[in-house]
């Protein structure tokens, strides 16, 4: 007879668990996927869930000791639980706090592009009639300069702001100014296609340590089809742009988007290429928004989420396979939703914020003073839809502003913990609330899901990225880095 | 010719699954089929009506999917019933110390 009990006496019994909130959704025929109040993940097949939510698991099951350690179950050996989903959360939402970070500056809507696709640009020589004026500018500073947030960044945008450069040097030292007594760190972007920058512009930037950043669509014919200009050299332009950027301002000061139209579908690996020969690091696989021009020359219906994503997919295997072969190179919007799926932090990515990051995280001044709640905001105003006009720079006040209900009722309507579906999906903390979409699409801040394209991209995407990291310990390697960067 | 459209009908029993959970399960399905729900006796009825034209077998699969995610909302509502208190913990101590909350009356009124 044994002097010692038998192991299944220090066992803790199969119901002393206790269940900690988490939500789940299938991630294929056999597997779904389990996240907790802060965003951690779980892969687990149904059995499984399902003796964990009949309180059948045993302790010295492999997936009790994970589910343990991810927070979605508490014993007697992990009492302390719920104050690190405390502190994980918070840590979550911590840029809510801070209020609007971003805000851009439209200083001009002119443009010698004329690309079909684009939102907003006025081929015009019309300065008094599409240009910011001064006063308009200096309102602006001065409600930027009112944000709580300690790190105000001011974006330039336009048409091509570089037709305004003057108001852009003017709102650099008048913002500086105005800030010298409130000390907040300032940092300024100009977005440009780079076509008419100069040594000259260059010279004010690196001044003013104002950060470059491009498009690029992806090889020359490619980007010369997507964006016409007299002399139809836009990426002859757009490369000697970047070279020039590099030489005055540095190598990591000019970034590089780019935009997917139809004609990009079946070249995902030739764009990815570009941007590699180009030495970027990383490129950003976005899809056309549904706004303004794109709209109405049909270019956003060219091609729907399906093809999109499996434009993004073939983009992402490619990229992996570069990885595999030691080169560096990263997808920035899969290291953004992966920042929210491996870490606590929040990357503050509009599109991807609940409550939506509509005027909290951004905001848009327009040329003629009007103030929007986001980029895509003015977008639909160009359609004449204003329904996220938040006021007017020279006749309202902050408080008015930040309080219009053009605001507010997006804002309270499309936060997703509150919205049939989102509330109880468990990509839920990897997804955004985006008003503006659904109402550019549907109408509606919140739109049905089953039907939101949106909804339907973005949960395919978690997918994918899920899979991709369960399958392949290289890939979660890769991701994880991607995640931290 | 217009196409007839095509119904499957459901029956759930109301002892085992919540008329909330079926309703969602509903709404998940709203690109796919509306559904009739209504309660007769002990049970729960859905008729699924299947408004764009397709198969018997995609009508039948999307039946059963039905089926199953009628089970996770079902699964999901025991478990939101469950650790209520503990979400509600949880948040409260998350966002105690942010000043985000202002106990202060509000000025103006």
């Amino acid at each position: 007879m044994s002097q010692f009990q038998a192991i299944e006496f220090y066992k803790t019994s199969k119901s002393s668990y206790r269940l900690l909130p988490f939500r789940f959704i299938p991630l294929d025929e056999e597997r779904y996927v389990l996240t907790n109040m802060a965003g951690e993940y779980l892969v687990s097949v149904r059995d499984k869930l399902s003796d964990l939510l009949q309180h059948k698991l045993s302790n010295d099951d492999p997936t009790y000791i994970e589910l343990r350690a991810r927070h979605f179950l508490i014993d007697e050996d992990s009492s302390i639980a719920p104050e690190l989903l405390s502190i994980k959360l918070r840590t979550r939402y911590d840029r809510l706090a801070e209020f609007t970070g971003l805000h851009i500056f439209v200083v001009t809507l002119r443009c010698e592009h004329s690309c079909p696709y684009c939102q907003v640009s006025r081929q015009s020589e019309d300065k008094l009639r599409y240009d910011m004026s001064p006063e308009i500018a200096i309102g602006a500073i001065d409600l930027a300069l009112r944000s709580p947030s300690r790190n105000i960044k001011i974006e330039f945008q336009g048409g091509e702001p570089l037709l305004n450069f003057e108001l852009i040097k003017f709102i650099v030292l008048e913002a500086k100014k105005k800030n010298q007594q409130r000390g907040k760190n300032l940092a300024f972007v100009i977005a440009t296609n780079l076509a008419l920058v100069s040594q000259e512009i260059l010279k004010f930037c690196r001044e003013h340590s104002i950060l470059i950043s491009t498009s690029l669509d992806g090889p020359k014919d490619l980007h010369n089809t997507n964006r016409p200009r007299p002399g139809g050299n836009s990426y002859e332009k757009t490369i000697e742009g970047i070279k020039l950027v590099r030489e005055m301002l540095g190598r990591d000061q000019v970034s590089a988007l780019m935009t997917t139209t139809e004609a990009s579908l079946n070249r995902v690996k030739e764009i990815i290429d570009e941007y590699l020969a180009q030495d970027f690091n990383g490129i950003f696989l976005r899809p056309l928004s549904p706004y303004g021009f794109a709209i109405k020359t049909k270019s956003y219906r060219a091609y729907n989420a399906e093809r999109w994503l499996d434009f993004y997919k073939e983009g992402i295997e490619y990229i992996i396979e570069l990885n595999r072969q030691n080169i560096n190179f990263m997808e920035y919007y899969a290291a953004t939703v992966l920042k929210k799926m491996l870490t606590s932090e929040d990357p503050g990515y509009v599109d991807l914020m609940s409550p939506s990051g509509i005027g909290i995280g951004a905001v848009v001044y327009n040329y003629d003073g009007s103030v929007y709640a986001s980029d895509e905001s003015r977008m639909l105003a160009e359609m004449g839809e204003e329904k996220f006009k938040l006021g007017k720079v020279l006749e309202n006040s902050y408080e008015q502003i930040f309080t219009s209900p053009n605001l507010l009722d997006p804002l309270e309507e499309s936060f997703a913990y509150s919205v049939p579906m989102c509330n109880d999906c468990a990509f839920e903390p990897y997804c955004g609330a985006d008003p503006v979409f659904h109402y550019a699409l549907y109408k509606d801040y919140v739109g049905r899901k089953p039907e939101s394209e949106f909804c339907s991209r973005n949960m395919e995407t978690f997918r994918f990225l899920i899979k991709k990291m369960e399958g392949d310990r290289f890939v979660r390697q890769l991701f994880t880095k991607w995640a931290n960067n | 010719m217009e196409k007839e459209a095509k119904t499957i009908s459901l029956n759930f029993d109301s002892q085992v699954f919540s008329l909330i959970a079926i309703k969602k399960a509903a709404y998940r399905y709203i690109d796919s089929f509306s559904a009739d729900i209504s309660i007769e006796n002990n049970e729960v009825r859905c008729l699924l009506n299947f408004t764009s034209p397709k198969s018997d077998e995609s009508c039948a699969r999307l039946a059963d999917d039905f089926k199953k995610e009628v089970l996770d909302q079902d699964l999901r509502e025991k478990l939101k019933a469950e650790t209520e208190p503990v979400r509600n913990l949880i948040l409260a101590h998350a966002f105690s110390k942010t000043g985000i909350v202002s106990n202060e009356p509000v000025s103006g009124d």
